[in-house]
């Protein structure tokens, strides 16, 4: 079949079965990060606040991309689909805000 | 290759099953791009107005309920282990512990809703609600507080407090209608991200009702993970609406 | 395809005529609910042309009304609510119901499986929903639009749309929200198929153009229409609670809605057009006899309009209040869209340049595109540059701009697509005569329609008025003249076309001496597509060594007027 159709995915080998206790080690690190994020948002962080609730944010959907979506698997065509949400994202919010930024110093 | 071309499950149009699962696979991943662009509309909706109306958003995020998001979070994240202990009991053909994570993840997905739910009422109570029930509630604050009663207490009661004695304009002063902003955007992100939970909820449902008739094989463990791929991110939606909606007003005034 | 041969052998003899089974998808099966419930990719793209025939002719002739109504400077036949809710149905049939779906839904359900050598697409329920979906949001659209209509114009900007308007803003604004999931099933499905369900030997560099171009429109469905569906989700909770975040009252700011409105339909006029050049690659190559000149070029920039066309959505709304050095911002991107085009423009005319050319009628629609897309992508350029916008922004310039990309070029190559698909499709060739005569009819009444309004654009006449000073009422009258005449031209080939099912001469597997897989079975296809898995050993386009894509020698191709069938009948006329 066609050369991407070959990739990382089989029926069930034991290779593609997630091992328990991996998983579980993400969902502690996942739930202690929230928890992390909660009590030092309680502590007021002031002008931090918001670069760090989203860093915690964006590792905690790494990890759950990573391994519970399993993109760990490096089916390209999944990877790439995955970042290209990501990209246009990147591109609605950029372009947007280059309009809300600077609109206070001169609208047409 | 003889097993995967013969299969039961295979479709008619697919020329083994490696094929056809990963076609599933990225069929899926690709509705999830749709959802992140869905709710990315969302949030950059949130940002222009956050970086507009910092104070009024860290204020009224203050006025939410903090607790049931934090255990709604917990709630979600241990769903979501659930669900990949779901995928593994498929993957290794074992029925009646598939069956029993998917209704662990069910059961864990309706908490959720019903905290949220219940979350929803409290704020009704309250009139924490955009649109006249709050204005009302603001006026009424308002009212009293200028004849020297004490309003009763509510998130509109508190911002009248703040504002008495300030003009629109003064440093410090915050606008109930920026307030109410926030509200709508709590209320429409809240709520499109609960029908997803909604939808994910009978997307779990229909999984018990196929494993209970023998209609997901070992081979056709992807049915799982497909579901799996939608719950996850369903979560992951929630692990930013959480900070941006109920964080962001939780260390007000600890500075 | 009985011979595959492993190297391409040019001066082999062509391949004997597949014998035309007696079992075709047409005929396997009859009654309404074989057609109401098939799953059959062939089907459903059938299912599609029917219905956008219909939203066509409703959209036509709501334009009709407009032109006609335009006639006089103060309003021939409408009143000027009426005139407003024309307008708007004229626009959210054409763009939601039309011109969105047209390409894609019909010849890329049709063709790109058969065309990457695949049964069916990957997901052939899905695919049925789609339409289905489609129709329930055709159906809200079309309510909205008898049950009173919509004034607010197809762009439904708030505040005006989410408080001011008394008509049927909801139920139109749910209809596009509905057939926005009907377009990014029918993207995901098209995407899917292409990644993971070509045949042997069918690399991306052996994909002929026009899957190339769907996948480019495939993913700007995916990646667009979702922003979209949440803004007019946003709107519908704002009119019907009173409240809501484009709410000036509040705080909010309506030309949000304009950013996240255009963040789809700016690339939206890309699904529009792409799939219009991915058909004019396959006919211009076919109908010139050469391989396509610069393949990877074609290819790409397909690719590159889908990815810059996201970058450029605020020129939309120089005029709208946004911010200074946004505007400048836009104005550069939108410029920039002009270069992946203009590549396309260059490669065609290079394939064009010594080839063998007859003109047929779908090289007559397709050479109709390249000059008429050549015009509203020049216009564009126009409208692009800020001065100049500021000027010209909501005036018939931009009227006439779009409309030249948007009927010039993508109605024409849907019309290049029905022709040169349609002995494939149905398995009869319809009259010669006719085809060309409606191809020109259409050229020749579509000029006269719109080259008008440029020039009463620029002096200034803006769109959406129902009145005007009397100076312009000459370019107005010519405008309608030219209508009525494009309109006569839509009009024939829903004659012939439908005589031909009846009358028309039968089809031969590979009318055209084309290329593609397509061409290699017989005419109408069977319910498979395939007897076996086809092996692709070349590229798509080889007509200099006359080779189709399983490397067998192509038939000879039709003398331009000669008859094109098997039997010496009348061609139908």
């Amino acid at each position: 079949m066609s050369d991407d159709s070959h990739g990382a995915d089989h029926a069930p080998t034991m290779h593609d079965i997630d091992k328990p206790s991996s998983l579980v080690v993400v969902f502690l690190i996942v739930i202690g990060l929230s928890a992390a994020n909660i009590g030092l948002s309680l502590t007021g962080l002031g002008k931090l606040a918001l670069p760090v609730q989203l860093a915690i944010g964006v590792v905690q959907a790494c990890l759950v991309a990573n391994y519970w979506m399993h993109l760990r698997r490096k089916d390209t065509v999944v990877t790439l689909t995955a970042l290209s949400s990501l990209f246009f994202m990147f591109i609605m919010f950029v372009l947007t805000l280059s309009d809300y930024l600077t609109r206070h110093y001169a609208a047409m | 290759m003889s097993a995967s071309t013969h299969s039961p499950v295979l479709k008619h149009h697919f020329d083994n099953l490696e094929q056809q699962h990963s076609a599933e696979r990225l069929g899926m991943w690709m509705f999830l791009v749709t959802e992140v662009l869905f709710f990315g509309g969302l949030f950059c909706a949130y940002t222009a107005y956050r970086i507009w109306f910092p104070h009024e958003f860290e204020f009224a995020s203050s006025k939410l309920i903090l607790w049931i998001a934090v255990l709604n979070t917990a709630l979600l994240i241990t769903s979501s282990l659930t669900m990949t202990f779901a995928i593994r009991a498929a993957q290794l053909g074992q029925k009646k512990s598939l069956i029993n994570y998917l209704v662990i993840t069910f059961l864990l997905g309706a908490a959720f809703l019903g905290f949220k739910a219940f979350e929803y009422y409290t704020d009704y109570q309250e009139k924490y609600v955009p649109g006249p029930i709050f204005q009302k509630a603001y006026a009424d604050a308002q009212h009293d507080l200028t004849h020297g009663h004490h309003p009763e207490h509510s998130p509109a009661a508190e911002l009248a407090e703040h504002n008495a004695g300030k003009q629109p304009g003064d440093a410090g002063y915050l606008s109930p209608q920026r307030v109410q902003l926030f509200l709508c955007l709590y209320y429409i992100m809240t709520g499109i991200h609960g029908i997803h939970i909604l939808v994910g909820l009978g997307c779990i449902a229909w999984l018990v009702l196929e494993a209970g008739l023998n209609r997901i094989p070992r081979e056709n463990y992807s049915t799982v993970e497909v579901v799996s791929l939608y719950w996850h991110l369903v979560d992951m939606i929630w692990l930013f609406l959480m900070p941006l909606l109920y964080l962001t007003g939780a260390g007000l005034g600890k500075h | 395809m009985s011979v595959i041969s492993a190297e391409p052998k040019a001066l082999g003899p062509v391949p004997p005529e597949p014998e035309t089974p007696a079992i075709n998808y047409l005929n396997n099966n009859y009654g309404i609910w074989s057609w109401l419930l098939t799953t059959d990719h062939k089907r459903i793209g059938i299912l599609y042309l029917l219905s956008l025939t219909v939203f066509f002719t409703v959209g036509g002739l709501a334009a009709g009304m407009v032109r006609l109504n335009l006639l006089s400077p103060s309003g021939a036949i409408l009143t000027e609510d009426q005139y407003n809710r024309m307008f708007t149905a004229h626009g959210v049939m054409m763009l939601f119901f039309f011109l969105i779906p047209s390409i894609p839904a019909v010849f890329g359900n049709f063709f790109i499986p058969i065309m990457i050598g695949a049964k069916d697409l990957a997901f052939p329920k899905l695919n049925l929903a789609s339409w289905y979906v489609f129709m329930l949001g055709a159906g809200f659209a079309i309510w909205a639009v008898l049950a009173g209509g919509i004034d607010t114009g197809w762009t439904l900007y708030p505040p005006y749309s989410s408080r001011y308007s008394h008509t049927n803003v909801v139920p139109g604004a749910m209809g596009a929200f509905i057939s926005g999931f009907s377009s990014i099933m029918t993207g995901l499905n098209i995407m899917v198929t292409i990644h993971k369900m070509r045949c042997p030997g069918m690399t991306w560099g052996r994909m002929p153009l026009f899957c190339w171009a769907l996948y480019a429109t495939s993913f700007i469905q995916l990646l667009g229409t979702p922003v979209v569906a949440i803004t007019l989700v946003l709107l519908m909770v704002e009119r019907t609670a009173g409240i809501g975040i484009f709410d000036p009252s509040i705080g909010g700011d309506p030309i949000l809605f304009q950013h996240l409105f255009w963040f789809y339909s700016h690339p939206a006029v890309y699904i529009m057009i792409i799939p219009g050049m991915g058909v004019v690659s396959e006919v211009l190559t076919c109908f010139s006899r050469k391989n396509i000149f610069g393949y990877k070029a074609v290819a790409w920039s397909s690719v590159g309009i889908g990815v810059v066309g996201f970058l450029v959505w605020s020129h939309h709304m120089f005029v709208a209040g946004i911010s200074y050095y946004s505007a400048l911002l836009f104005s550069l991107l939108t410029m920039f869209v002009a270069v992946p085009s203009a590549i396309k423009i260059f490669n065609w005319t290079a394939t064009l340049y010594r080839g063998s050319i007859t003109f047929q009628a779908p090289m007559l629609f397709t050479l109709a595109f390249l000059v008429l897309f050549t015009v509203g992508g020049v216009t564009g350029l126009f409208l692009a540059v800020l001065g100049t916008d500021i000027h010209l922004h909501d005036t018939y310039f931009v009227v006439a701009h779009f409309h030249f990309v948007m009927v010039g070029g993508m109605v024409l190559a849907y019309m290049a697509g029905v022709h040169y698909w349609w002995p494939k499709m149905t398995g009869r060739m319809y009259s010669d005569f006719w085809s060309k005569a409606s191809a020109v009819v259409i050229f020749v009444g579509f000029f006269l329609t719109f080259v008008p309004q440029f020039v009463v654009g620029y002096h200034g006449m803006p769109r959406r008025y129902p009145n005007y000073p009397a100076e312009f009422q000459i370019y107005n009258i010519l405008s309608t003249a030219g209508a009525s005449i494009l309109g006569l031209g839509y009009f024939m080939p829903s004659v012939y076309l439908t005589l031909s099912l009846f009358f028309g001469p039968k089809a031969t597997a590979n009318p055209w001496s084309a290329t593609g897989l397509e061409w290699s079975i017989p005419s109408p296809p069977t319910q498979f597509n395939f007897d076996h898995v086809p092996v692709v050993v070349c590229g798509p386009y080889e007509y200099s060594i006359g080779v189709d894509q399983l490397g067998r020698t192509l038939p000879e191709p039709p003398e331009d007027g000669a008859s094109l069938v098997k039997k010496e009948t009348d061609v139908v006329g």
